[in-house]
Order: structure tokens, then C-alpha cells, then sequence
């Protein structure tokens, strides 16, 4: 079987787009958020870099653990 | 104030503080990534150095991995996510003082505390259908038509299973002041009714027979033994009549 990884990838492409847009979608949702509040639980930058650097779950614990209500 | 009022108060805090936003992202992506991972991961393997000497030995990905990863990652995650979604649903409004505030009004204690289960088993519901939509989809263009009703009742049992655990932490959360303390004694039964759960015979007894239940169904292997629906139905109805009768004495 002579399968390369990017030939996987453009197999698949269609079904993976939507799931990297909703990714995209929850991190830009999460850092408008941060910027457009006054204040979070903890630095901004911080939470800034934690949603972008880990993905899906930095988003998640920021709308969880950051946001000052 | 009524119930309708109160639940519609409190979907919209849902809404607000973007817990139903993340309810449904995060299994809406579990729901596309599972049929896709079962696929692409034999794949995948080969790939990786040494990995063609297993080629032949992995066997094809069937629509029955697909499922079986569904399952799996939608109510690992689903039911982390319920745990964190309502530890804070009583206690924080107790200790903030905005429960006392609502219940200034005439409301019933007993709306306040459906109005925040039925808000979360929403939040749940629309998430999970909307998950189970998108699974199924991306399964039946990998691998092939999924009986619906089977899959409709699969999904059924994956919400029944995560609104065990919303009405156990709802609970908690209303028997302390503190969230983390709610979430985790929810956690600890979470372990509790998992060990229980699987032990064999009697673990069919407990709520994670839904989901033994639920692979079953999807096999086509007919569940005769129904003992961890009518238990898990219980305990929701048990938890939410027992943070009915602690709430009714709580001073606020």
C-alpha cells in the first residue's frame, strides 16, 4: 500500500475543513473575548497565549476559568 | 416569577457566559473527528517509520470502530464537561448572593433548581443531536448507512448518561457553598459508579451500562436487560429530589 501522508490529507480535506473552521471559530471567538473585556482572571496575555497555543482546550478553559463576569 | 421564566433566564446564561457554545463545539468536533480518526488512523500508522511491517497486520477500520469511537470520546468528554458546567450552577449563586436575590421574588425554590437542571439537560440535548447529526454524516461518507433509529437511541442514551451526572452534580452543588468541593465529590462518584459499573453482572446495574447498552444496539446485539436505565432514571429524579429537600432549609 503505497500511501503518502499528504495524499491522505487531500483525500480527506473536505471533511477535515470543517472541523479546523470550528477550531478557528472557538479560538477567535475566545481572543475577541479577552480583548473586548476589562479584565480577566489572571493576565491577559497570558490567557492570550494560552488559547492560542493550546489548541481547542485553551479556548475551552479560558470561557471557563478566565472570563471576570 | 415562573418556571418557563426561570429557564429561560437561565438558557440564556448558558448562552452568556458561552457554556452552550462550548458544549456544542466540543462535541460537535468529537462527533466529525471519530468516524474520521477510526478511518484515517490504520492509515496514518503506516506512515510512521517501521509502521509498514504492520500494514497487513492492521486490520481494516469498520463502521463499528467509527461508532465505537463516538461513543467514546462524546461521553468522556460529554460527561467532564456536565461535572464543570453545573459545579458552580448552586453553590456560586449562593455564595454570590444572587440566588437569595431570584428567590426575593415570589418563586418557588423548586422552579429555581429545575430551571438550572432543564437548562443544563438543554444545553446537552442541542449538543448532542447536533453532534450526533455530524457523526453520523461523516460515518455514512466514510463507511456507510447507520440504521437511524438505532442511532437515535444510541444518542438518547449518551444524553440519559450525561444528565446523570449533571443531576448528581447539581447535588453537590447545592449541599455546599463551594464549587470545587461540588465537582469533586462528583468526580469521586463519577470513579465510584465507574468502578461499580464494571464489575461483571452486577455492574449492568449502574448508569455506564448506557453505554455498554448503546454499543450494543448500534452491533445490532438486542439489550434484554434495562436495569441501568430505570438506575440512572432514578438517580436523576433521586438527586434532584434530595437538592429539592436540602435547598427548601438552606438560609441563603
Amino acid at each position: 500500500m503505497d500511501i503518502n501522508g499528504l495524499a491522505i490529507i487531500q483525500k480527506y480535506l473536505p471533511l477535515i475543513i470543517p472541523i479546523i473552521l470550528l477550531e478557528l471559530g472557538l479560538l477567535i471567538a475566545a481572543l475577541v473575548d479577552i480583548i473586548r473585556r476589562e479584565k480577566t482572571k489572571g493576565p491577559k496575555w497570558v490567557w492570550i497565549i494560552v488559547v492560542v497555543v493550546f489548541n481547542l482546550l485553551g479556548p475551552i478553559a479560558y470561557f471557563i476559568f478566565g472570563r471576570d463576569e | 416569577m415562573n418556571f418557563m421564566t426561570a429557564l429561560n433566564k437561565e438558557f440564556l446564561e448558558q448562552r452568556r457566559t458561552r457554556k452552550f457554545l462550548i458544549a456544542l463545539v466540543v462535541l460537535v468536533l468529537f462527533g466529525m473527528t471519530s468516524p474520521l480518526m477510526a478511518k484515517m488512523i490504520p492509515q496514518i500508522m503506516t506512515l510512521v517509520p517501521g509502521g509498514e511491517a504492520f500494514a497487513g497486520l492492521i486490520p481494516d477500520p469498520t463502521i463499528n470502530d467509527a461508532v465505537a469511537q463516538y461513543i467514546k470520546n462524546v461521553t468522556q468528554f460529554g460527561v467532564l464537561l456536565a461535572l464543570v458546567f453545573s459545579m458552580g450552577a448552586m453553590a456560586v449563586e449562593k455564595d454570590k448572593g444572587t440566588a437569595a436575590m431570584i428567590l426575593s421574588k415570589p418563586m418557588p425554590r423548586g422552579s429555581f433548581l429545575l430551571a438550572k437542571f432543564a437548562s443544563l439537560a438543554l444545553t446537552f440535548i442541542i449538543a448532542v443531536v447536533i453532534a450526533g447529526v455530524a457523526a453520523y454524516y461523516y460515518t455514512y461518507f466514510l463507511f456507510g448507512e447507520l440504521n437511524i433509529l438505532n442511532w437515535l437511541t444510541l444518542n438518547g442514551l449518551i444524553i440519559l448518561y450525561l444528565l446523570v451526572y449533571v443531576a448528581i452534580t447539581l447535588l453537590y452543588s447545592t449541599l455546599t457553598r463551594t464549587q470545587y468541593v461540588a465537582i469533586g465529590l462528583s468526580f469521586g462518584t463519577l470513579i465510584v459508579l465507574g468502578i461499580l459499573g464494571g464489575l461483571p453482572g452486577f455492574g449492568s446495574n449502574f448508569p455506564d451500562a448506557l453505554i455498554s447498552d448503546a454499543s450494543m444496539i448500534m452491533s445490532g446485539t438486542p439489550v434484554t436487560h434495562w436495569t441501568g436505565l430505570w438506575v440512572s432514571l432514578g438517580i436523576i429524579i433521586l438527586s434532584l429530589g434530595a437538592a429539592w429537600l436540602a435547598f427548601r432549609k438552606q438560609e441563603l
